[in-house]
């Protein structure tokens, strides 16, 4: 069998993209707007058709992965970079959940949007979002992975910013891009320190390897290994950017803004997990960097913790479920930070499921409110929404790391590997622990407040509540099916490792270099799962005695914290405010009326000398003609004079 | 034949333009359009064609000056692309004002077309004193058209922007004179030859006016006080023209005319890269400040032409082509937003951005392009801003990782104006106090689009820009060097014949092409460069040694007195 | 007494100091006019007298320049009195002191 080339995946939502734009720009100017059926069936197909190549790829993929070089992009001196894609264990993973969750949210979009007035040019954005997310993680070097990288960013910025009516939405969008850009900042600095150490080729992911396996096997690691740690810290630099850690989070609870099904394809499933792709696409690197791994530990533990603590004072539904992905993203950063690679992509995995669920569920329930997202006036939804709550309760199971659920499989994993990774193991151990216990309760606080109890809304709007159409429904059991079974993918206390086994190609060297430093004891799994199970129900019982029994304030304007978990929830914020944007203001300030009058003024006195000098000049200049007359007749028997005297100055 | 056409036909169409009718717009601006697209179409053969030459034609002696100044044009791919974008806006511009219905559209054209003329001049000259007519002559046209269509405060624009520029241009004049007195024409290696032989202090010194006239042109902080008002109060199509082709005569200034002839050192090179840096973050703290529309945009472009210089200066082996594609993208880019800032201005009556807002309700089409068109100008990869800026940071990243990151702030900062200035005056609530002018037109819509469609082409494939570069390394080096060996045979040939022979001017010995080529080597320049900027220079001269040889045997059959005349200009020539 | 060269040219002298003077001294301006011509035909005379130190055969060219010299004042005259026309009729003036308008 001949097999599809790998353009083809990148290919179906590009066409798609400009299909759909050309609908939207053309259909702009009429009054009622494209039909919503045509739209829709091309922008659920094209991911759909995505998906079907990836699949066909993934099951006939060799061990060793498949390579195309598509064509030359950049070729200047100094500096040569090719259009090629790599279809590996990591991208299949990576394709495989990108596509099929994208082509789900699609349809899921297909009821939620309806009759919404930009309908085809939401899935325009949707498109080219999940073309630049497979260019991505298809991509075999840096430099189209970047292309990729702030193409998501753009279309996250498109997005979030969709209703652009509301100026609060489009500053939120702002946030977002300029948040981003800063971290990308950090990954074009990262690729220049690479080029610095092993030249424009090294951009390529394999040869990247082969390089450091070179280092490795000549034994120069400490010749390059400041330039390494450089270039480590600033790629990490720009994962917390896309990956909304600590300290480039505070954009992430703002692109709450946008249509919750962005929230879940792009904020939750899979543009924020792009970081840990990057870290575990360039694991053979990370593995060298000590330091840098500590660093990547710690910051991904105080996230994961943050995080999850600000989760507990949020009332926007939304919002909670954006701290609860930054927390979980804190997870897998801990993870990649003591080189359990497998383990963090494993955690994106079920991640991807479970929270595109619960936002999903999240959506669905703000449809059937009519666009209300404050849980304070949501509860006993139930009865009124049973399947919503069926799934989001599937996930909220997962997400707690609750026995067979899929949470629970990667979660115990990271832990366990946490435990075992070193001399400060046991340590991110039991912060890990406890952070767990807190998820179980912002989760469960989310649950009770949402689904249980009585409704705390208004009497009218009680009787519009109705469960969501097939079209959004359909979506979401799947992605809760997922969200139960994705972690049998891996569950060693039971045999099945298919999941490392297929990773194995691609980050096993960077894993067995790591396992080399930190020979660590056997230990036995079963106690770490007993652990984590016991977190989860603690967490659970903790918010049931908190939550369940006790009366819920009555929600006033604002879905924001009030007072001081206000301020403390958005304390990174400040952080910005002060750092940042505070500085660049007063910087721009002193350009404006300090720098630029200074030179005006300098401008200025050099007119005003050429005007005086001028005026000077025109005293000679008299009234009367004929004294001017005069003046000339005068002047030429001087030249005369000097003529005749000196014999010509020539 | 394609240079001259390029260079003088506008000429032509504007004399052709006058011709037109002053009260039927309509067919003015036919007719201008056709011009416009034959402008166009040259330009685009003229980069396909790669490094052509004219016949170099002897144009007037400067008294006190030792050659003659050439009519002599030459086009590279870097003067190429320029060439380019100073023909495709201009078109847009002309697209892009019947719109606005100008009523005098016929005087409008005429000054677009004298405007092109200039600015094609400026980037084909071969001769330097041929660039520095036109360089200067380019200001004239521009600001006439800034004074009769611009906005409110236009006269004082118009004025700001003469004076600044002719001013800033005025030392090099007198620099050039003083060097043409000490070279033996007025060609790039002779200067370059001449200016070895000047003492330190005088090198310097011309160097510093030089600089200067390129520094205002471009403009570079703190040179930049014309820019903004300039900008702002031209007519928005001119402002385009004036962004996207006409500042990059500075640019263009620094690597065709700064680099090959003066030796740089370390610390001239370092201030002028930290200045272009300075100005990238000059402009785009201004640009965060600013409340007009197209003083966004003015301080927009000065930044990202701030890093183009600094790109410039950073004499990496991957400048030129970095910088190439960096100044062909800002064009588009800038010159796209400024129409459309026009348009914007048309439609809503103002240009303030506390005014604007919604358009996006308004004019879909219009806001899907001015979107689009601003993400672009963030450098987003698959642009071709980003393969400019990119490899610029790249280049810079050799000048040390300082230079860098200070360029990756002013990208930072490019991102928080920008989308500030789209959410401003697209997004949000309409203000509803709009005048409701005339929306994008068609044509005016279609040709953005292909701007920002040739935006994302260079974006995925830079090597439809950068291998015009290239394409002076093989065929046509070998092609001069044919033809310069044909002028040694034929030297050979007739040195018995003709007494005269050492007395004609030389092509380069090649002491002096060893000397030039290691003052080249001493300011960064890479093998393949000099070899093509040597050959470049050596076809020249041969081809001039060439042409006054075969008139000095014409003149040999001519009448005996006539021959000593010849004899004695030539010798009085050569003497010099 | 033959008439010697020197004694045209003395003539011419006066004739132009006294044109010169007119036109410098007087303030209405259709006496400055005439000044001006009486000094160009100062200089017809100074032609003639240098011609007539020549050879026959090259004395021509000094005769002839005068001609050309008359048709430019003629002209010169002509366009002078037209401006003259248009000034008084914008002023209701041919004083000289009253026209400033150039002074910056």
């Amino acid at each position: 069998m001949t097999q599809l080339p790998l353009w083809l995946i990148p290919l179906f939502p590009l066409v798609a993209t400009i299909l759909l734009g050309t609908i939207a720009v053309i259909s702009s100017g009429s009054k009622k707007g494209p039909a919503e059926g045509i739209v829709g069936a091309l922008a659920v197909l094209f991911p759909a058709l995505s998906f079907a190549v990836v699949a066909v790829l993934a099951f006939g993929m060799p061990e060793a992965g498949i390579r195309e070089t598509l064509c030359n992009w950049i070729d200047i001196p100094l500096f040569k970079a090719d259009i090629g894609f790599m279809f590996d264990g990591l991208s299949r993973i990576m394709l495989l959940f990108v596509t099929g969750i994208g082509t789900l949210i699609a349809l899921y979009s297909t009821g939620y949007m309806h009759g919404d007035r930009g309908f085809a040019r939401f899935f325009a954005y949707i498109n080219l979002f999940l073309f630049s997310m497979i260019v991505l993680v298809l991509s075999d070097n840096l430099l189209l992975t970047f292309l990729g990288w702030e193409g998501v960013g753009l279309c996250s910025y498109l997005l979030i910013g969709f209703w652009n009516k509301d100026l609060s939405n489009c500053k939120a969008a702002n946030k977002a891009f300029i948040v981003n850009r800063v971290g990308d900042i950090g990954f074009l600095l990262g690729m220049l320190c690479l080029v610095t150490v092993g030249g424009s080729g090294i951009l390529n992911y394999d040869a990247l390897s082969a390089f450091i396996q070179m280092i490795l096997t000549g034994g120069h690691v400490e010749i390059v290994l400041p330039v390494l740690s450089l270039t480590g810290l600033l790629f990490f630099f720009g994962c917390t950017g896309k990956s909304a850690q600590i300290p480039l989070l505070t954009w992430l609870p703002d692109a709450m803004a946008g249509p919750t099904p962005v929230s879940a394809l792009i904020h939750a499933a899979t543009m924020v997990t792009s970081g840990v792709y990057l870290l575990a696409r360039m694991g053979s690197m990370f593995a060298l960097l000590p330091v840098v791994l500590d660093i990547i530990t710690v910051i991904g533990m105080l996230t994961a913790f943050w995080a999850a603590m600000a989760g507990l004072f949020q009332n926007d539904i939304k919002k909670v479920l954006a701290y609860s992905t930054i927390s979980q993203l804190g997870y897998m950063f801990m993870a990649a930070g003591v080189c359990a690679f497998d383990a963090s992509i494993f955690h994106v995995f079920t991640h991807a499921f479970f929270k595109a669920a619960l936002f999903l569920g999240a959506g669905a329930v703000i449809h059937s409110l009519a666009g209300e997202q404050d849980m304070r006036k949501m509860g006993g939804l139930i009865k009124k929404t049973p399947v919503t709550a069926c799934v989001m309760i599937f996930a909220f199971f997962a997400i707690i790391g609750f026995p067979g659920f899929a949470g629970f499989w990667s979660k115990d994993l990271i832990l366990e590997r946490l435990f075992v990774s070193g001399p400060m193991g046991p340590t991110f151990y039991v912060i890990g622990l406890f952070t767990a216990i807190i998820t179980a309760v912002y989760m469960g606080r989310l649950i009770i407040l949402t689904f249980f109890g009585e409704y705390r809304g208004s009497k009218e709007s009680e009787e519009h509540i109705h469960e969501a159409p097939a079209s959004m429904l359909l979506p979401m059991v799947v992605l809760a099916f997922g969200a139960v079974f994705a972690g049998y993918l891996w569950a060693e206390s039971i045999g099945v490792t298919f999941f490392s086994d297929t990773l194995a190609p691609v980050v096993g060297s960077a894993q067995a270099y790591a396992a080399t430093l930190h020979p660590h004891a056997h230990v036995n799994p079963m106690i770490f799962a007993g652990l984590g199970t016991l977190a989860a129900l603690l967490g659970m019982f903790i918010a049931y005695k908190v939550y369940g029994s006790a009366r819920v304030p009555a929600a006033k304007g604002s879905s924001a914290p009030e007072g001081r978990k206000a301020t403390w929830t958005f304390f990174f914020d400040y952080v910005h405010k002060y750092v940042g944007i505070i500085p660049v203001q007063v910087l721009a300030w002193i350009c404006d009326v300090v720098v630029d009058k200074i030179l005006q003024a300098a401008q200025w006195t050099i007119g005003a000398i050429a005007t005086i000098l001028g005026d000077g000049a025109t005293v000679v200049q008299v009234r009367k003609v004929r004294l001017q007359v005069a003046f000339s007749i005068a002047g030429v028997v001087a030249l005369v004079a000097v003529v005749l005297l000196t014999g010509g100055l020539i | 034949m394609l240079l001259h056409l390029l260079v003088l036909a506008p000429f032509v169409a504007a004399i052709l333009m006058a011709a037109t009718s002053k009260e039927d717009p309509k067919s003015s601006s036919r007719l201008a359009f056709i011009f416009g697209l034959a402008f166009v179409v040259l330009s685009v053969m003229l980069i396909a064609a790669g490094n052509k030459a004219t016949d170099p034609i002897e144009w007037f002696r400067i008294p006190g000056c030792k050659g003659p100044v050439y009519y002599y044009l030459y086009s590279h791919g870097l003067g190429a692309w320029m060439v380019f974008l100073s023909t495709a806006l201009s078109l847009v511009a002309l697209v892009s004002a019947r719109v606005t219905a100008c009523k005098n559209y016929r005087n409008f054209a005429i000054g677009i077309f004298s405007l092109m003329g200039a600015m094609n001049g400026t980037f084909l000259a071969a001769d330097a004193v041929l660039f520095f007519f036109f360089f200067e002559a380019m200001v004239i046209p521009a600001a006439i058209l800034i004074a009769s269509y611009g906005g409110k405060e236009s006269s004082k624009a118009a004025m700001t922007f003469a004076i600044y520029t002719l001013v800033g241009s005025a030392p090099m004049m007198v620099a050039l004179w003083y060097l043409l007195t000490k070279a033996d024409n007025s060609l790039l290696l002779s200067l370059a030859v001449a200016l070895q032989s000047l003492p330190a202090g005088a090198q310097t010194a011309i160097l510093a006016s030089f600089l200067l006239a390129f520094l205002v042109k471009t403009p570079v902080f703190p040179f930049h006080g014309w820019q903004a008002i300039t900008y702002a109060e031209a007519p928005a199509p001119l402002s385009a023209i004036l962004t996207g082709a006409m500042s990059k005569a500075g640019v263009f200034g620094f690597i065709a005319w700064i680099l090959p002839i003066f030796p740089l050192n370390m610390s001239i090179v370092s201030t002028m890269m930290w200045l272009g840096l300075a100005t990238a973050v000059y402009g785009a703290l201004m640009a965060l400040r600013a409340t007009d529309g197209k003083k966004l945009l003015a301080f927009s472009s000065m930044s990202h032409l701030g890093i183009a210089v600094a790109g410039v200066f950073s004499l990496s082996e991957a400048m030129l082509p970095a910088v190439l594609v960096l100044l062909v993208a800002h064009g588009l880019c800038a010159g796209a937003q400024f129409f459309l800032m026009g348009i914007a201005e048309r439609m809503a009556g103002t240009r303030e951005l506390d005014k604007l807002g919604g358009l996006s309700g308004n004019s879909p089409v219009f806001s899907t392009l001015f979107g689009a068109l601003g993400v672009m100008s963030l450098a987003v990869p698959g642009t071709a801003g980003f393969v400019g800026e990119f490899t610029v940071l790249l280049s810079l990243w050799d000048m040390g990782p300082f230079a860098a990151l200070v360029m990756g702030f002013s990208m930072i900062l490019s991102a928080a104006y920008m989308l500030r200035f789209i959410q401003k005056v697209i997004f949000g609530k309409a203000s509803g106090s709009y005048d409701n002018g005339p929306r994008t037109s068609g044509l005016e819509g279609a040709s953005i689009g292909i701007m920002a469609v040739l935006l994302l082409v260079f974006g995925f494939h830079p090597a439809f820009v950068t291998d015009s570069l290239h394409l002076f390394d093989e065929e046509t080096v070998e092609q001069m060097n044919d033809a310069g060996k044909a002028a040694d045979g034929e030297e050979a040939a007739e040195t018995d014949e003709d007494a005269d022979e050492d007395e004609l001017p030389q092509a380069m010995t090649p002491d002096e092409i060893a000397q030039l080529d290691s003052s080249l080597k001493a300011n960064g320049f890479t093998d393949e460069e000099r070899k093509s900027l040597i050959t470049q220079v050596v076809g020249a001269e041969a081809a001039l040694a060439l042409e006054s040889r075969v008139q000095a045997g014409l003149d040999a059959e001519a009448s005996d007195d006539a021959k000593t005349n010849d004899e004695a200009l030539n010798k009085e020539a050569s003497n010099d | 007494m033959e008439l010697q060269p020197i004694y045209i040219q003395i003539l011419a002298l006066a004739i132009f100091a006294l044109g010169l003077m007119t036109a410098i001294s007087r303030r209405n301006l259709f006496f400055v006019l005439m000044g001006v011509e009486l000094a160009l035909n100062a200089v017809n005379l100074s032609f003639i007298g240098f011609a007539k130190t020549l050879p026959a055969d090259m004395s021509v060219a000094g005769q002839i320049v005068p001609l050309f010299s008359i048709a430019v004042a003629a002209a010169e005259a002509c366009v002078g009195f037209a401006m003259l026309i248009l000034l008084f009729r914008k002023k209701e003036s041919v004083d000289s002191d009253n026209y400033s308008n150039m002074k910056g």
